[in-house]
């Protein structure tokens, strides 16, 4: 219990200070599991219940993400959702997979990497976009329809990844079987569903808790990834209601999720990992492949570099899915590789999202004068 | 005028507003319950942004409805379209130490002053249309209703 209650405390701190000066909190949450871990101080150990707790705060992560996968909205979504959400994924991925590759990564490890490596941070995209107030731009809607493609994408490599680890037509078949058996019972308990979340006593809370982890000891017993249950259940739940069920699971994701990402970095092991300059020219490389899907996909949707360089912004920072990537498919290497690269993508994109406004008006300017020397 | 919503995933809804000027007004209502509005004047490149609380909220939009004529600190005057000239008013008080312990008949206030005592809120506990027999207590948050010049003779013969 020590070192939760460390864990948590170092958590609380780091929440507090982030939240005043309006930076992404993530990155600090792996440096406080690296440093009071076992490869630093050592004051935090892993333990059994702080795995289990961890690991709530994954299903909790994962289950609000489905959440946001409504069927009819994302039915609805047609043209340049999918090319905005193609393109980010075939730069940004094979970016990540040749650089891991040439890292001389074997095939498994470099594809979790690249995953890793194309996956922004919803968390931290969504927070620049309020926080930094953008969400009157034209461009915001582009990122929160590619940070839902990403979650898309992130249901497929899980079923892929799992797969490849053995047993791939039955883990498939046993996959699509739950997420039908999912979408089809809350269909057919639609109006008892409803009537229930609109209670206000405690038998809302005690449901959405007990859902997600029936749904996770569901996983156990058929062998699916419990990762993919928990998305298809919040998936399915959203066709009834999206605002109940996340009121319900904030708190427990919000607590959990600290947990999970020091624990994380309490995890990580430096030896043998790659060197810093090659993590660093990693972190580098995706932020630059980043700026490239973002220039891509602003000059096609929006016509204009600039709103490139917007999207691009808010969407620079890797985190919760990369990390969650690797603590569930990394190896040692993996891991350490994975964190260098949420911390430093995740504090670029920290500045990124918050000066975007400035490094635009700059670019504006450059533009300007450049057309004033042609004339 | 073009005016669309469109689902924003983990944020909310964004309601968009071109006027025939061709400003732009958008409003971002957040899974919080918090408030965002962006306005861009058609010319201009840049947007000037608000963050609004749900009161702050439906405060602006009652004063975008027309419902709201004059608004005070703590009260609204409403006009309605149906009822020639009448206006009506709304307004909070905090009830002080001297007028704790009396009740709404003892100091006959709808008679004195032709004021109506709607609601009185303690520690977060609501009573609606109170009882003559209900009894004030200091601190206690009472919402009046009357027209304007039976609100001013409440402040003054009541209040004190």
């Amino acid at each position: 219990m020590q070192g939760i209650a460390l864990a948590l405390a170092a958590g609380f701190a780091v929440a507090y200070l982030a939240r005043k000066w309006r930076f992404p909190s993530i990155p600090f949450y792996i440096i406080i599991g690296i440093v009071l871990g076992t490869t630093g101080l050592n004051v935090i150990h892993e333990s059994e219940t702080a795995a289990y707790l961890a690991h709530m705060g994954l299903l909790f992560l994962l289950f609000t993400m489905g959440l946001h996968l409504r069927p009819r909205d994302v039915l609805a979504r047609k043209g340049s959702f999918v090319r905005a959400g193609i393109i980010d994924f075939a730069v940004n991925f094979a970016v990540g997979l040749g650089a891991a590759l040439l890292l001389g990564l074997p095939l498994y490890e470099a594809v979790v990497i690249a995953a890793a490596f194309f996956i922004s941070s919803s968390a931290m995209a969504l927070s620049s976009l309020i926080e930094n107030r953008k969400l009157g731009f034209r461009e915001s809607e582009t990122v929160v329809w590619l940070m839902v493609f990403e979650d898309i994408v992130l249901v497929l490599f899980i079923i892929l990844l799992a797969a490849t680890q053995g047993g791939t037509v039955s883990i498939i078949t046993a996959t699509l079987v739950f997420i039908g058996a999912c979408y089809g019972l809350v269909h057919l308990l639609k109006d008892p569903i409803r009537r229930l979340f609109s209670r206000e006593d405690e038998v809302p809370l005690l449901f959405v808790v007990t859902a997600v982890l029936l749904a996770a000891y569901f996983s156990s017993l058929a062998g699916v990834p419990d990762s993919l249950t928990v998305i298809a259940l919040g998936s399915a739940l959203s066709m009834v209601s999206q605002d109940a069920p996340a009121a319900i699971a904030r708190p427990f994701r919000e607590v959990f999720m600290v947990l999970f990402f020091v624990f994380f970095g309490v995890s990580v092991q430096f030896t043998g990992a790659l060197s810093p300059l090659l993590l660093l020219g990693l972190g580098v490389l995706a932020i630059l492949s980043k700026l490239c899907s973002g220039l891509i996909i602003g000059r096609l949707l929006h016509r204009s570099s600039l709103s490139g360089v917007e999207i691009w912004s808010d969407t620079a920072a890797r985190g919760e899915f990369s990390i969650a990537l690797a603590a569930i498919y990394g190896s040692a290497m993996v891991s350490s590789t994975v964190a260098a690269l949420v911390v430093i993508t995740a504090f670029a994109g920290g500045f990124t999202g918050m000066y975007s406004a400035r490094i635009r008006s700059a670019l504006r300017r450059g533009i300007r004068r450049k057309d004033a020397r042609k004339n | 005028m073009d005016f669309h919503h469109l689902s924003l995933p983990g944020i909310g809804t964004k309601y968009e507003l071109e006027t025939e000027e061709g400003d732009i007004i958008s409003v971002v209502y957040m899974e919080s319950g918090k408030v965002q509005i962006y306005t861009r004047g058609g010319a201009c490149n840049e947007y000037c942004s608000a963050e609004l609380n749900a009161m702050e909220a439906r405060r602006l939009g009652n004063v975008l409805t027309g419902a709201i004529i004059e608004a005070e600190q703590e009260g609204v005057e409403i006009a309605f379209s149906a009822l020639a000239d009448l206006r009506i008013s709304v307004h909070t008080y905090i009830i002080g130490k001297n007028l704790s312990g009396r009740s709404i008949g003892e100091m006959d206030i709808r008679s004195k002053t032709g004021v109506t005592v709607l609601a009185v809120s303690r520690e977060g506990e609501n009573t609606v249309n109170p009882r003559p027999s209900f009894v004030f207590g200091a601190g206690d948050a009472v919402v009046v209703i009357g027209e304007a010049d039976q609100i001013k003779r409440f402040e003054k013969e009541i209040l004190g």
